[in-house]
């Protein structure tokens, strides 16, 4: 690898005989036309879309293929790259289908934003087209085939065969009878194989769960970091604020994968990318209490009223919190902050989910919290300061805790019933209505991950940045903003004010944390200190 | 009459045999190579002998073979090309089925010369006697000792293996034939990087065609001065030229290049089919510009048909009288090139299909005059797009057929008949 | 379906020959077409597994080349060649008279299970056009009186 300088149209580029034109280009923020290339992905060169002129070569070449030398010079917009372009992208369109309104690809289509970019040509065509046969065709759990769209890019065949490994997309037959398919019998069966539809670059894979839900242009996004385990993949996520009537009301359109090229790559798993019903269904949404005619809805003050009430009631040593791995750094250092520190309770983080999980070599891991390392960072605890759930409720009668706040953890009937029998009071915090919710004394409505703003420290030290996609439904708050009320209620001079405020008392004592300045942290996140 | 080097065991009885082929000159240039030459000799020797690929392109071999990696630690191999497919073309079925001992020879001394020890012959799986005959072969040769290990007690080791390909012309592009030998679809690769450098297994690999490798005998024996004297410069040796359709004797004639396309056509092959004035003539396999009558007068190098503005090619050469609708050649010829596109890049996989329905829709008499410069303006968009030659092998002559013969194309769309209907007795 | 003992064999003697598991798919398909006139879909997941190698590379091979039949064709497989050097020497006359003789169209199969004619590209045997293929075996110069003679002599 050395430093070189090339001239595109016109522009002179420092760049590496390591990068092909187009990445030079693209890393350049000039956009060169492309459909097979992918920078996750083996290079093919089979879309000829990416034809460029190197002066001193007489033909075109493809610049996805072509490695920079120094002093070349290339051209991506001259009117002869501009024709043969053009009739590339027509040799592409000649067979595929006119049926944009009713494609779901539409307004994310690379056909179609080429043409309108550099086709804009009467079609010459006139003849019948290739006639393909699978048309809306589940082809696994996530993705639906329709053959007659694809442009045998062969992105989603070189994603089965590098990144998952798993062999299921395949090219069969030739010529211009060739299309894309699984083995006969056999379904995508990777846990990655949403992502197949993601790199198509247009309506031949689209999604299952996805399909006709919203249009793509009513869709807005924001940066966000996948919360279903410790890799903490970076994420957007998709909403969609204009519509509220359709669907039910439902926010979340989908989560897709961001670029993070040191966690995720370009990539998802589909466990992580289809866990995001919770956030708009069954919530829990104000706080409540248990009273003889049933549960009473209470305005959040009032519910964080009667809780201060009761903590003050309780001997502190009595009174056991049991922390979640799917709080922000800036909610567990709160909650340290007033239940440890402050108050004296007893707070514990739960074994649950973080060591019996599947995990593979690639991105999922067997802690399905996406905050676990941040959390025993906070405390300052190993992982054997865990706390097996198998073991709570001896906890519970050997410290005789008479209070016991549970953050988002489910509980079983059988414990349920124990807590009752030892006159444990519950208390529960968080997202959704869950047995443990409803079972409990007094219930506290948490915002989701897409609700807030904060960060999550990954399974390899990484801190990563979330940022709100819409409000919290009803009175749900982030932790440390119903921290800093309950504080109030409890006549502590304490106060949780923002994210980025509470990031920053957390730095100020923790030598993990210490370097790192909330508002700097960048779009890939950063380590912590090692 | 000139001197045979490739032909002149064919007539033989058995010319097929060892016993024949020892008998006749057979294994001397290999004892030769073995005994009293270093590979870098025989280089030497092939890079003056002018020998260029009999395969299409006309790449002079020594050059190709000193592309070759220096100080590799990985294998080199060698892959013989007898994926013979395009229309025309049916040189090599000649030298395997009737010699396939000087193939063998030829093989073994270039391997020698490149240092390698694995070779391959990718033989395309029509032609299943020749392919029978040539298993034969290298059996006998192995029981010779010609191959395997420590040949002629030289030290040097040689495996040869036969592979049969199964109905793919795309399998004769060199990195296709690549893809097939390990077993999969022939899909031309992107170049760089090329064989010498990266290619069977990742490793070096130079890929040769059945008759350019079936001079390498010969070359040895008697130098390459001398073979590179037979023809004109840069055009080293003889060929064989294929000849079929509109002629009386059609055949396989070896004659040095620069051997004259008349003379071939009015005394070879024995003149035109019934007499019939020539129409059209096509000099190196299908995927080349076609020629006119008039524009026949030349010599069979790589340069000079070239300078013709068409190409050499693989010598086949394809006679069409004056009885023949052109547009239905176009048709034919387009209906290969569609047949055979291996379906991985956009212009070829596309542009085959679409040429083929202009073509067929022409032909049933639905045409339309804008057709013509659509047929051009498809091929053209084509043409140099594509990842491997198969996309100008059915631009080029498209762009000629049209260009040469429009009015032929613009009397079926007026008349929705061939001009030809209008001749016949 | 399973392996027979003969097509094990064979495939053992293949996986011998080739370092690379890869390189001995085209014979093993070769082979499995030997032992059965065409490759069933329900073997190629057996094959697979004793080349060791994805049954999606042993679908794609067999959909790509055009020589692996993907279904049962008849005893005799007529390949008639039909581009240009036997286009010009009327190769349409020998196609309409097996056609008529019989009594199947191109890329059909006699009810009798005898004989298939596939349409094929060039064979290079084009000095003796018009030339057809029948299980490997070439026939030049064809002429309605030597199809006869063909036809009339296979069993």
């Amino acid at each position: 690898m050395e430093k070189v300088t090339i001239t595109l149209n016109g522009q002179q580029i420092e760049t590496t005989t390591d990068k092909t034109v187009l990445q030079t280009a693209l890393d350049n923020g000039i956009h060169i036309p492309h459909y097979c290339y992918h920078p996750g992905l083996s290079i093919a060169g089979n879309c000829r879309m990416c034809l460029v002129e190197i002066e001193g070569i007489p033909k075109l070449q493809i610049s996805c293929n072509t490695f920079c030398r120094d002093g070349m010079v290339v051209h991506s917009t001259n009117d002869r790259v501009r024709k043969a372009v053009r009739q590339v992208l027509e040799f592409l369109l000649i067979n595929h289908p006119l049926d944009c309104p009713v494609c779901d690809q539409a307004g994310e289509c690379w056909l179609q934003i080429y043409y309108m970019t550099v086709g804009q040509y009467d079609s010459r065509f006139t003849g019948n087209k290739v006639i393909k046969h699978k048309k809306a065709t589940p082809i696994g759990k996530w993705v639906m085939l329709d053959q007659e769209r694809c442009i045998t890019c062969s992105r989603c065949v070189r994603f089965t065969r590098e990144i998952s490994k798993t062999n299921e997309m395949v090219i069969f037959n030739r010529g211009d009878h060739c299309e894309i398919n699984t083995y006969p019998g056999r379904e995508l069966e990777n846990r990655y194989s949403a992502n197949i539809m993601d790199i198509c670059p247009v309506g031949a894979l689209t999604c299952r769960d996805f399909r006709f839900k919203c249009r793509v242009w009513y869709l807005e996004s924001a940066d966000s970091i996948c919360p279903s385990c410790a890799r903490g993949c970076n994420i957007v996520i998709h909403h969609n604020p204009h519509r509220p009537h359709k669907r039910n009301g439902a926010r979340v359109m989908r989560l897709k994968p961001r670029y993070n090229p040191e966690v995720n790559k370009w990539w998802l798993c589909d466990d992580g990318r289809y866990n995001y019903r919770f956030i708009d269904q069954g919530r829990l949404r104000h706080c409540s209490v248990l009273s003889p005619t049933g549960r009473e809805q209470l305005y959040l003050d009032e519910g964080l009223r009667r809780l201060a009430e009761l903590l003050r009631q309780t001997p502190p040593r009595q009174t056991l919190l049991l922390l979640s791995a799917h709080s922000s750094n800036e909610e567990a250092f709160a909650a340290r902050r007033l239940f440890d520190q402050s108050l004296g309770c007893l707070c514990k983080l739960p074994d649950e989910g973080v060591f019996t999980g599947d995990q593979d070599d690639f991105l999922i891991r067997e802690d399905k919290h996406p905050n676990t390392n941040g959390v025993l960072r906070i405390f300052g605890w190993q992982t054997s300061d865990l706390l097996p759930m198998a073991d709570l409720l001896d906890f519970v009668a050997q410290k005789n805790i008479k209070v016991l706040l549970v953050n988002r953890h489910e509980l079983s009937a059988d414990i349920l019933g124990q807590l009752d029998q030892l006159e444990c009071r519950l208390v529960y915090l968080g997202t959704n209505v869950t047995p443990a919710a409803e079972a409990a004394y007094l219930a506290v409505p948490l915002a989701t991950f897409a609700e807030k703003e904060g960060t999550f420290t990954n399974c390899d030290g990484r801190v990563q940045k979330f940022s709100p996609a819409f409000l919290a439904l009803g009175d749900a708050a982030p932790e440390w903003e119903i921290y800093s009320r309950l504080a109030q209620h409890l006549g502590l001079e304490q106060a949780f004010p923002s994210a980025a405020e509470v990031f920053e008392q957390l730095r100020t004592g923790n030598p993990f944390f210490q370097k790192l300045e909330f508002h700097e942290i960048g779009a890939f996140g950063e380590l912590g200190a090692p | 009459m000139t001197e045979k080097i490739l032909s002149r065991r064919f007539d033989l009885k058995d010319s097929h045999t060892l016993k024949v082929y020892e008998e006749n000159g057979g294994y001397i240039a290999l004892r030769k190579a073995l005994k009293e030459m270093s590979p870098a000799q025989i280089l030497d020797e092939v890079k003056r002998s002018n020998l260029r690929g009999r395969g299409g392109a006309g790449f002079p071999a020594g050059m190709k073979w000193s592309f070759l990696p220096k100080d590799t630690d990985k294998p080199v191999y060698l892959c013989v090309n007898a994926d013979e497919s395009e229309p025309g073309t049916f040189k090599d079925r000649f030298i395997m089925e009737r010699d396939p001992h000087l193939l063998i020879e030829g093989i073994i001394i270039t391997c020698y010369t490149i240092r390698s020890s694995q070779a391959f012959i990718y033989i395309r799986g029509e032609y299943l006697s020749q392919a029978r005959l040539l298993e034969q072969a290298i059996q006998d040769a192995y029981a010779a000792k010609y191959l395997g290990k420590n040949i002629l007690g030289s030290g040097f080791d040689l495996d040869l293996i036969l592979y049969i390909g199964a109905g793919a012309y795309i399998c004769g592009e060199e990195t296709a034939m690549l893809e097939s030998l390990e077993g999969k679809k022939g899909y031309p690769r992107l170049k760089p990087p090329f064989p010498a450098v990266i290619g069977l297994y990742n490793c070096p690999t130079i890929i040769n065609n059945v008759e350019t490798i079936a001079n390498v005998p010969a070359i040895v024996e008697r130098g390459g001065d001398w073979y590179a004297g037979l023809g004109p410069p840069k055009n080293g040796g003889t060929r064989l030229f294929a000849v079929s359709g509109h002629v009386k004797r059609p055949g396989c004639y070896e004659h040095p290049l620069g051997y004259p396309l008349k003379k071939l056509l009015y005394e070879d092959a024995g003149g035109i089919l019934d007499d019939l004035p020539l129409k059209a003539v096509v000099p190196g396999g299908s995927s080349v510009p076609v020629l006119k009558a008039d524009e026949i007068d030349i010599n069979l190098d790589f340069d000079s048909v070239q300078a013709a503005g068409s190409m050499l090619g693989s010598a086949a050469i394809i006679v069409m009288h004056e009885r023949t609708c052109m547009v239905k050649a176009t048709e034919r010829i387009i209906n290969f090139y569609k047949e055979e596109s291996c379906g991985q890049c956009s212009p070829c996989r596309e542009g085959t299909g679409w040429l083929l329905k202009i073509i067929q829709r022409i032909l049933r008499g639905e045409g339309v005059m804008e057709d013509i410069d659509l047929l051009y303006d498809v091929s053209e968009g084509i043409l140099g797009n594509t990842i491997c030659p198969l996309g100008d092998a059915v631009a080029m002559p498209v762009m000629s057929y049209v260009t040469k013969f429009r009015d032929e194309f613009e009397y079926f769309i007026a008349h929705k008949k061939s001009k030809i209907e209008t001749m016949v007795s | 379906m399973e392996l027979t003992v003969n097509l094990k064999s064979r495939l053992d003697e293949i996986k011998r020959k080739f370092p690379f598991a890869f390189s001995s798919v085209l014979p093993a398909i070769h082979a499995v077409q030997e032992e059965f006139g065409y490759i069933p879909l329900e073997i190629e997941p057996a094959v697979a597994r004793y080349l060791a190698v994805p049954q999606e590379r042993i679908r794609e091979v067999t959909t790509f080349y055009f020589m692996f039949n993907n279904r049962s064709v008849g005893k005799y497989h007529i390949y008639l060649c039909s581009n240009v050097s036997c286009w010009l020497r009327n190769y349409e006359s020998i196609l309409a008279y097996l056609e008529k003789k019989l009594n199947i169209s191109a890329g059909e199969t006699t009810p009798d299970g005898r004989f298939t004619i596939s349409l094929v590209e060039c064979l290079g045997m084009c000095e003796q056009a018009p030339v057809m293929q029948i299980n490997g075996i070439s026939y030049g110069d064809l002429t309605p009186e030597k199809i006869d003679r063909i036809l009339d002599n296979l069993d």
